[in-house]
């Protein structure tokens, strides 16, 4: 019995020691699940942590495409010989590269040029000889170097063609160089006709981009018009005679001489690659008709940039809208007054000074661009080196001066000085009749002056200029190069103004502008200039109004924007965040 | 008369109508102020270039010989070349007419199944709600302007709902090439028809999304007509005897409506197809501008801009041809339509 009982306790103890072994191992086993998985949530926790320590520091990388949307189109072709219009000149920045460039950022003085296929340069003392170093190693293809043949072949190559619709014959490039003499394989040399203060921004302006001899041959024995590389549907390679840029040409369509789509694609053989240029390897160019079409697809997020044309209207909402950035920056757009000074009553400098005093450029600026201008006091434009607010002699408004300055020829408030302000209506220039309308008010409220409007459309409008029926005009200008010489010589120098009809002619101001053209001392020019500017407040050959400014917008991952004087896009610094 | 001798008679026709259009054309763009050269010298004024460009474009002529040059050019099948870009005329209207071709097709395709549906359907609930509010859709639409329209749907399709994009023809690389077999190669440059040819989907679907914006716009800005037409037509013929008839033999509803007394009330619908073509045309400069659509229209104002003489003129020309062939084809179908007419 007592063995039976201590055979029973000994299998009922074994049998709870193993009930207790058992036990313990689950519960041994339910340790070890949880440890794995609290171990698991530590390590997940922990790695979730570090990766988003790691992506918060780390900036995302970027797109390889970026979508580019604008209302201009090429005007002609992308030939330097011929294009001559914004965006001809926006694509040929990217597919051509000049002897030297302005930085991002520039103010058009001589200081902001940078070098580019030119490494360094030097000027003879009497300002006609110009000699260029040119970089070494910078190649078209795997098998041709850039050498200083490629830059005469360049300039004998734009003076010989000599189109009229080109830029070499709009600024007159072939009167200012002789001649173009190669040195050694890397350096050239500039004769110059005249002394030329501008010629290094003559240099960077894209006319002087160079051309590859292999896509822009000569067909006979002396260039002609013939020999413009033209738009060749299908053929992206053969449309585009340039090839040192930061792109190449991947893709071009035009249907009925409008691009419908272009594709820019990054040249590994660009100079400045090793810098990491260009920032994006790919830029898709997305045509739109007019400025809503535009400015609907930036704010659809069909295009990541909206560059050039956007209304006033739409740039002051995207300015709310968060999904988008807007870029600013100075334009070099500036528009005018001209007065017709062949005839009366503007053949007298006292009207025309009075004229200059009744005008209300807040209310342009505020009224017509929603601030989105400024004020401009001088034809050479505000951040610009030579600018002096000289114009702000006159008032703004100074309707006493006006009357004051009328009264001497007779004009009061029973005898109205009364003309007719002529403006442009086909969009040539923005918001040209709600200028007008501005404008009218504003001499109309000195008391003395009656103001008819007259619009014709631009084709009219220039035909009108022509003939020299037009009292009063509004115009335009987009700089060709970056100087104070390319907003002085074209409107008050007799023989460079006289495109635009309105007969002034002074000696002592094309005195002053000889002098200035001829000076490469930026101080002495400076000088020069702020003479010039108080002999045009005397005469008053024309009245500067706005200068426009500058602006793109964007999705808010976009970066590399840079809006300066200059008005050049460069593409190879835009790049979009993924 | 026959049918051929009809056929022939119309397109005989043709010409003077082209003629009279071309003269008209020619003389008034000359009126118009505005000088073709001066546009290729907004800031250098020589003399002598300008007079060489009068040259170089041909208007250093007399007018007269002007015209007739021109007239013997057009004989030859040579509309001539661009007095901007000196671009050949005919190869650039040959590249922007199919973009307008398919514009006008599909719109008139939309204006005609959205017209005929509702002019149905409100003539069959004469004077109800439903009708009153299909005769109000009409009036609205008809007297919308095409742009206006086209901003709506961009902003409500393109912006709010990013189901369609706002402009253009296709997304880029996505272009059709057309059919392609061997050294054969075919294209129409209706990209919905090249895409199809070419066998992708992926293109067809691409094409269509891109033209539905334009064309519905388009679409319901003509549809207006339609309805108005089709609902006053319908209203009569639904009420004649042979419809009661139909109803009486106990065929179905949508069959005596849209099988019998459709088919009646249709050919002054068809003869107002033939009208709407031309208007759809003037519409397409618009609603090509507002969503960037590369076509005829767009070109027509580009160059007007530019006194560009001879596009212009060109473009009138293909214009005309269009309008008279298109009213040639509607006659003819008025014809098989109704039997009782045999020329």
């Amino acid at each position: 019995m007592e063995v039976q009982l201590a055979k029973s306790y000994i299998v009922n103890a074994s049998k709870r020691m193993r009930t207790v072994i058992e036990l313990k191992i689950k519960d041994a086993k339910a340790i070890g699940k949880m440890a794995i998985v609290a171990i698991l949530v530590v390590v997940i926790v922990i790695a979730g942590v570090a990766s988003y320590y790691f992506y918060s520091t780390q900036t995302p990388p970027l797109k390889d495409t970026l979508i580019m949307g604008t209302t201009d189109s090429v005007e002609s072709c992308l030939d330097p010989a011929r294009a001559y219009d914004f965006f001809g000149f926006e694509i040929t920045q990217s597919l051509g590269s000049p002897l030297v460039e302005y930085k991002a950022g520039a103010t058009g003085s001589a200081a902001d040029i940078i070098p580019a296929l030119a490494t360094d340069w030097q000027t003879s003392s009497d300002g006609l000889t110009w000699t260029f170093n040119l970089r070494q190693g910078v190649m078209y293809n795997s098998s041709r170097e850039f050498i200083a043949d490629d830059v005469k072949y360049t300039f004998e190559r734009g003076i010989g063609i000599a189109d009229p619709d080109g830029a070499w014959v709009g600024v007159g490039i072939g009167d200012i160089i002789d001649s173009v003499t190669v040195v050694s394989k890397y350096v050239v040399k500039f004769q110059l006709k005249i002394p030329f203060a501008a010629f290094l921004s003559l240099m960077a302006f894209q006319a002087c981009y160079i051309v590859d001899p292999q896509y822009a041959p000569k067909a006979g024995s002396s260039w002609s018009v013939n020999d413009v590389v033209l738009y060749t549907e299908g053929d992206a390679r053969a449309s585009n005679p340039m090839g040192l840029g930061p792109y190449n040409l991947k893709s071009w369509t035009r249907v009925a001489g409008k691009d419908t789509e272009m594709t820019l694609e990054a040249n590994p053989l660009y100079w400045n690659a090793g810098a990491g240029y260009p920032k994006t390897k790919t830029i898709v160019i997305s045509f739109y008709a007019d400025s809503p079409g535009l400015a609907m697809a930036i704010t659809a997020g069909d295009v990541d940039v909206a560059f050039r044309q956007l209304s006033t209207n739409d740039i002051t909402t995207m300015k709310t809208n968060t999904d988008l950035k807007v870029w600013e920056g100075t334009g070099a757009f500036i528009q005018y007054l001209c007065m017709q000074e062949k005839y009366a009553p503007f053949d007298n400098p006292t009207i025309r000074g009075a004229v200059a005093a009744a005008i209300n450029r807040t209310t342009i600026v505020q009224t017509v661009f929603q601030g989105q201008a400024q004020k401009l006091y001088s034809m050479i434009p505000i951040g610009m080196f030579g600018h002096s607010d000289a114009f702000q002699a006159f008032g703004d408004p100074n309707y006493t001066l006006t009357r004051e300055l009328l009264a001497l020829s007779g004009f009061n408030e029973n005898n109205k000085l009364s003309f007719t302000l002529w403006y442009e209506t086909s969009g040539h220039y923005p918001q040209s009749a709600q200028q007008a309308l501005v404008l009218k008010d504003s001499l109309e409220a000195s008391g003395v002056i009656s103001v008819t409007l007259e619009g014709r459309d631009w084709a009219a409008y220039r035909t009108a200029r022509q003939e020299e029926i037009m009292q009063a005009y509004i115009m335009g200008w987009y700089p060709d190069y970056i100087d104070p010489d390319d907003y002085i010589f074209p409107f008050v120098e007799s023989n460079g103004g006289s495109w635009i009809h309105h007969n002034y002619a002074n000696p002592e101001m094309d005195k002053l502008i000889a002098w200035a053209r001829g000076n490469t001392t930026d101080s002495a020019r400076n000088s020069l200039y702020a003479q010039i500017q108080t002999l045009m407040v005397q005469d008053c050959p024309i009245i500067p109004l706005y200068q426009g400014g500058a602006f793109a917008v964007s999705r808010t991952n976009v970066d590399g924007i840079y809006l300066d004087i200059t008005q050049n896009w460069r593409h190879w610094l835009v790049f979009a965040r993924q | 008369m026959t049918l051929r001798t009809y056929i022939v008679s119309r397109i005989l026709l043709t010409i003077p109508m082209i003629f009279i259009l071309l003269t008209t054309v020619f003389l008034i763009m000359r009126v118009l102020p505005g000088d073709p050269v001066l546009l290729h010298f907004e800031k250098m004024e020589d003399p002598a270039l300008i007079a060489a460009m009068r040259v170089r474009l041909g208007l250093d002529k007399p007018l007269l010989m002007q015209y007739f040059d021109y007239l013997f050019g057009l004989f030859r099948g040579d509309l001539g070349k661009s007095m901007q870009d000196y671009s050949s005329i005919g190869q650039q209207i040959f590249a922007a007419f199919p973009a307008t071709l398919e514009l006008a097709i599909f719109s008139m395709l939309i204006a005609i199944l959205i017209g005929i549906f509702l002019g149905v359907e409100s003539s069959k609930a004469y004077n109800s709600p439903k009708d009153h509010l299909i005769r109000v859709f009409g009036i609205v639409t008809y007297a919308i302007p095409v742009f206006f329209l086209g901003m709506i749907l961009q902003m409500i399709f393109g912006i709010g709902l990013h189901w369609l994009p706002v402009g253009g023809r296709t997304y880029q690389n996505m272009v059709p090439t057309g059919l392609n077999v061997g050294p054969v190669h075919f294209s129409t440059g209706l990209y919905t028809v090249d895409s199809i040819l070419e066998g992708n989907i992926l293109k067809l679907g691409t094409a269509l999304k891109y033209l539905f914006l334009p064309s519905l716009t388009l679409g319901l800005v003509l549809c207006g007509i339609f309805i108005r037409l089709t609902r006053s037509n319908m209203f009569e013929t639904l009420r004649l005897d042979f419809v009661t008839a139909a109803k009486a033999r106990g065929l179905k509803d949508s069959t005596v409506t849209y099988g019998y007394a459709l088919r009646n009330a249709f050919l002054p619908v068809l003869t107002m197809m033939g009208l709407q073509f031309a208007l759809l045309l003037g519409g397409a400069v618009l609603t090509e501008t507002t969503f960037s659509w590369p076509g005829l229209g767009r070109y027509l104002v580009d160059r007007i801009n530019f006194r560009d003489y001879t596009a212009i003129q060109g473009v009138v020309v293909v214009f005309g041809l269009f309008v008279a062939l298109v009213s040639l084809a509607i006659d003819l179908l008025y014809a098989y339509l109704d039997p009782r007419i045999r020329l």
